[in-house]
């Protein structure tokens, strides 16, 4: 109980200087407006092409958003020393962990939600075909991104080059859960059901989850203190 | 001494691999269905099963340096993780020129050949990772988290002919089918092959592992010349 | 059909030992540079002591 509240208590830390400054969010969401723009030029919007790459053009939007959020969340503890306040108070650091892995989650969620409007009305989709299908899809995939993410941004915050090594250390360990998402959303928002012959995807994304998870709270310790 | 048994470790896997390069070319058969080409397996399969090797030890290692905090074992990691990538290279050129003849293109998207080539980028990440640190101790252990999240993706890599339907050929060795699947002469040069590159890639590992003893040497005296002055 | 497979035999081969070779040496070049920085450095520090002692 005690280590949910010191969770939410991070959470809620991480959240509120977003809102105040709202650094982050806004770069993440025109960033994500802009590539959705500039996609329209890489395909014809209009042709029926679009709508098989849906899901891949928007994860991909999600991917590089969520990186201008994963990198300022350790980042932005720096400035005085707030990382080491943070690891030496009397919070154990999987709870540190969890806690910006939860705000992160809430902002790329806050993302995900305003640009697959804009999506919609861009490209004519219909999109919401399968709403909860496609929530759920949407929630677990972004879990599991932002795990990676905020792990290995724990990881590389004392880093020369950090903006560089993070998307290119992250990308390719997140693709199991974007080559899921990718191919479900795909699926949800052309307003199919998922077949049985795609279960194999949900179930990588539960287990991509799962397990990196488990191993960034028993890691995470290691990587703050030390 | 140890010099000595090293070089010679390294003679005897190179003249065990020529000699098993003569079998492969003059004492084996043309396959049936193949021909010729199917030759280049018994090095693709080798190399792949060298590559794993090395990087399931490059991942017990950084559990063992989480443990222990003894740097040996981060010594042990990186010279492992290098060796490793060399011999997915290798995995990955092989296969890439086999398949050219097979299946008449170089490369395609099935699970098999993606997941060995994210492994490829990934390990490639890690040796980046090293290269941005300074401090030596959070070096070694930031790198050794990193090498046990990669560990990830060789298991998928492995089991990804399992999961899902591939132009990649499924399990072909006795080890996991049973039998059948393969010619016993072509599977036991096949095995041979493999215990002469592990070999090489344990002498690799061993040179690579004192480099990176004298980097460490070199550093170290770097840093107190500085603060000595 | 069947000559090119052979000749792509050789290639599957050639780039397996190539690329073995290549570590190979990227090793030993490393190899040498390295030993070149330790003697380097030593012999700075040698000088070093040797003007602080006169």
């Amino acid at each position: 109980m005690r280590y949910l509240r010191q969770t939410l208590t991070i959470a809620a830390k991480d959240l509120r200087s977003e809102i105040r400054t709202k650094e982050s969010l806004n770069a993440a969401i025109s960033f994500a407006i802009v590539i959705l723009v500039l996609f329209s030029f890489a395909v014809d919007p209009s042709s029926e092409q679009i709508k098989e790459m849906s899901g891949g053009l928007l994860w991909l939007v999600f991917a590089f958003a969520g990186a201008l959020i994963l990198n300022r969340s350790f980042a932005r503890e720096q400035n005085n020393d707030c990382l080491d306040a943070l690891v030496s108070s009397p919070i154990p650091g999987s709870a540190l962990f969890l806690g910006k892995a939860l705000a992160n989650f809430v902002l790329l969620t806050v993302v995900e939600f305003v640009s697959m409007p804009i999506f919609g009305i861009l490209y004519n989709m219909d999109w919401m075909r399968q709403p909860l299908w496609l929530a759920a899809v949407l929630l677990l995939a972004t879990w599991g991104i932002t795990v990676i993410g905020t792990m290995f941004s724990a990881l590389t915050v004392n880093l020369r080059m950090r903006e560089l090594m993070l998307p290119t250390l992250i990308y390719p360990m997140m693709i199991p859960a974007l080559m899921a998402a990718m191919r479900l959303t795909t699926l949800l928002i052309n307003g199919e059901g998922i077949p049985a012959d795609d279960w194999i995807w949900v179930k990588l994304i539960v287990g991509f989850d799962i397990i990196f998870t488990s191993l960034a709270v028993t890691l995470v310790e290691i990587v703050l203190v030390g | 001494m140890r010099e000595k048994i090293l070089y010679g470790a390294g003679l005897i896997a190179g003249l065990y691999l020529v000699r098993n390069l003569y079998q492969i070319l003059l004492v084996l058969p043309d396959e049936v269905d193949q021909g010729a080409i199917y030759r280049i397996l018994l090095f693709h399969v080798p190399a792949w099963i060298t590559c794993f090797s090395a990087y399931f030890l490059a991942g017990a290692a950084s559990v063992m340096y989480l443990i222990k905090k003894d740097m040996r074992y981060d010594t042990f990691s990186v010279a492992s993780v290098e060796v490793g990538l060399a011999f997915t290279l290798i995995g990955l050129a092989t296969g890439s020129i086999w398949a050219r003849i097979i299946w008449g293109i170089w490369w395609t998207w099935d699970a098999r050949l993606t997941w060995a080539l994210i492994t490829c980028i990934i390990y490639a990440g890690y040796l980046m990772l090293r290269h941005a640190v300074d401090d030596p101790t959070a070096r070694a252990k930031n790198s050794a988290v990193l090498c046990i999240f990669s560990y990830a993706s060789v298991i998928i890599t492995y089991k990804s002919i399992d999961w899902w339907r591939t132009q990649h050929p499924g399990a072909v060795l006795s080890i996991r089918t049973g039998g059948g699947r393969m010619d016993p002469a072509m599977e036991s040069i096949l095995f041979q092959n493999a215990i002469a590159l592990l070999l090489l890639a344990g002498v690799m590992v061993a040179v690579r592992m004192r480099q990176e003893d004298t980097q460490r040497e070199v550093e170290s005296l770097r840093r107190y010349a500085h603060a000595a002055v | 059909m069947d000559s090119r497979n052979f000749t792509y035999m050789f290639y599957g081969l050639a780039a397996a030992w190539l690329i073995l070779s290549l570590y190979v040496l990227t090793l030993v070049s490393r190899e040498r540079r390295l030993r070149r920085e330790l003697d380097s450095v030593k012999r700075m520090l040698e000088d070093r002591e040797r003007a602080a002692k006169a």
